[in-house]
C-alpha cells in the first residue's frame, strides 16, 4: 500500500505556503495513477488561482512528464529484476511553493540517465524514446545515479493577471 | 480506457476513450494486432474521448499507423484535443498522422463515433 505524508507551513494561506508531499510507492505501473493524482493536486498549490489556459497547460505538462518518469523507472530501471530483490519501490517527493513545483523520484533500480539520451529521429516516426523527450520538453530535469538514483523534475509557473485569465475566454 | 473496433463499408473504425498509457495499452495491443492482420484499407481512429495519452500509447498508435501504411492502407486520426493533441504536436506527429479536422480547433463537446 502506498503511504502518504503531507506537510505545509501553519498559518500560511494556500499557495503561499511551501508544501511538501511524500509518497512511498511500489515500483509497478499500477501505482502510477496514485503518483499522478498527487502531482495533479499539488499543481493547484503553486497559485491561488489554479484555473485558466496557462494553469491547465502547466498541470498537463507536469503530470505528463512525471508519468513518463514513473514509466521509465518501472519499465527500464526495474526491468527484469526478480520480485525478491527488494525494494522495488519509488519514493516520490513533491515540493511546491508559489510559482514553482519540484518533484523528486528515488529508485533503487538500474541507473538510467534521461539527460544523456539524444532526442528521437522524428522523421522515422519512432515508436520508442518518446517519453524522455516529453519529460525534457515539459520540465527541467536533473539526474544523479546511486543508491538510490535520484531524478529531479522542476517547473516554474508564471502567474497571469485575473484580467488576462478572464480574457482567455473571450472570442 | 475503453475502446471499440467496428468495420463497415471498407472502413475500420477504432474509437479509444479515457487514458491510453503504459498500463492500459496492453489491453489494446492484441486487438490492434488482429486489426492489422485483417489488412484494412482505411482505418479511422476516433480519439475525441481520449483524455490522456503517454509515450506507450503513442507508440501503439504509431505502430498501427506504420503497419497499416506498409500494407498499402491508410490511417486517419480524428478528434484529438487537450493533452493528447499537445503530445501529438510536441512529437511532431500532427504533421504526418492527423486528419484535416484535427489540425483545426476541436469542438468542446464529445463527438459522435458513428460518422456513416
Amino acid at each position: 500500500m502506498p503511504t502518504l505524508r503531507y506537510d505545509a507551513e501553519d498559518g500560511a494561506p494556500a499557495a503561499e505556503a511551501a508544501a511538501s508531499i511524500r509518497l512511498q510507492l511500489a515500483g509497478i505501473l499500477e501505482h502510477r495513477n496514485v503518483a499522478l493524482r498527487a502531482v495533479s493536486m499539488a499543481c493547484k498549490l503553486v497559485t491561488p488561482g489554479p484555473q485558466g489556459r496557462a494553469w491547465n497547460n502547466f498541470q498537463m505538462q507536469v503530470v505528463s512528464a512525471v508519468g513518463e518518469a514513473f514509466n521509465n523507472i518501472v519499465l527500464h530501471g526495474y526491468a527484469g529484476r526478480p520480485a525478491r530483490e527488494q525494494p522495488n519501490s519509488i519514493d516520490l517527493r513533491i515540493q511546491t511553493r508559489r510559482g514553482h513545483i519540484r518533484i523528486e523520484l528515488r529508485d533503487w533500480g538500474s541507473e538510467f540517465d534521461p539527460t544523456r539520451i539524444p532526442p528521437p529521429a522524428f522523421d522515422t516516426l519512432p515508436e520508442s524514446g518518446l517519453g524522455l523527450f516529453i519529460m525534457q520538453s515539459f520540465m527541467e530535469i536533473a539526474y544523479r545515479s546511486g543508491r538510490p538514483n535520484l531524478l529531479t523534475l522542476s517547473k516554474r509557473y508564471v502567474e497571469r493577471s485575473s484580467a488576462a485569465r478572464k480574457g482567455e475566454g473571450a472570442v | 480506457m475503453r475502446f471499440e473496433i467496428k468495420s463497415a463499408t471498407g472502413v475500420t473504425h477504432l474509437a479509444i476513450e479515457g487514458e491510453l498509457d503504459a498500463v492500459s495499452v496492453s489491453e489494446l495491443r492484441p486487438d490492434l494486432e488482429k486489426l492489422v492482420k485483417g489488412k484494412p484499407t482505411v482505418v479511422e481512429v476516433d480519439l475525441s474521448s481520449l483524455r490522456m495519452v503517454d509515450s506507450s500509447g503513442i507508440g501503439a498508435l504509431v505502430s498501427l499507423y506504420k503497419r497499416v501504411r506498409a500494407q498499402g492502407g491508410s490511417v486517419v486520426i480524428k478528434g484529438l484535443r487537450d493533452q493528447p493533441l499537445a503530445i501529438f504536436r510536441l512529437l511532431r506527429l500532427d504533421r504526418v498522422m492527423l486528419g484535416a479536422d484535427t489540425t483545426r480547433s476541436p469542438p468542446p463537446h464529445k463527438q459522435s463515433k458513428s460518422r456513416h
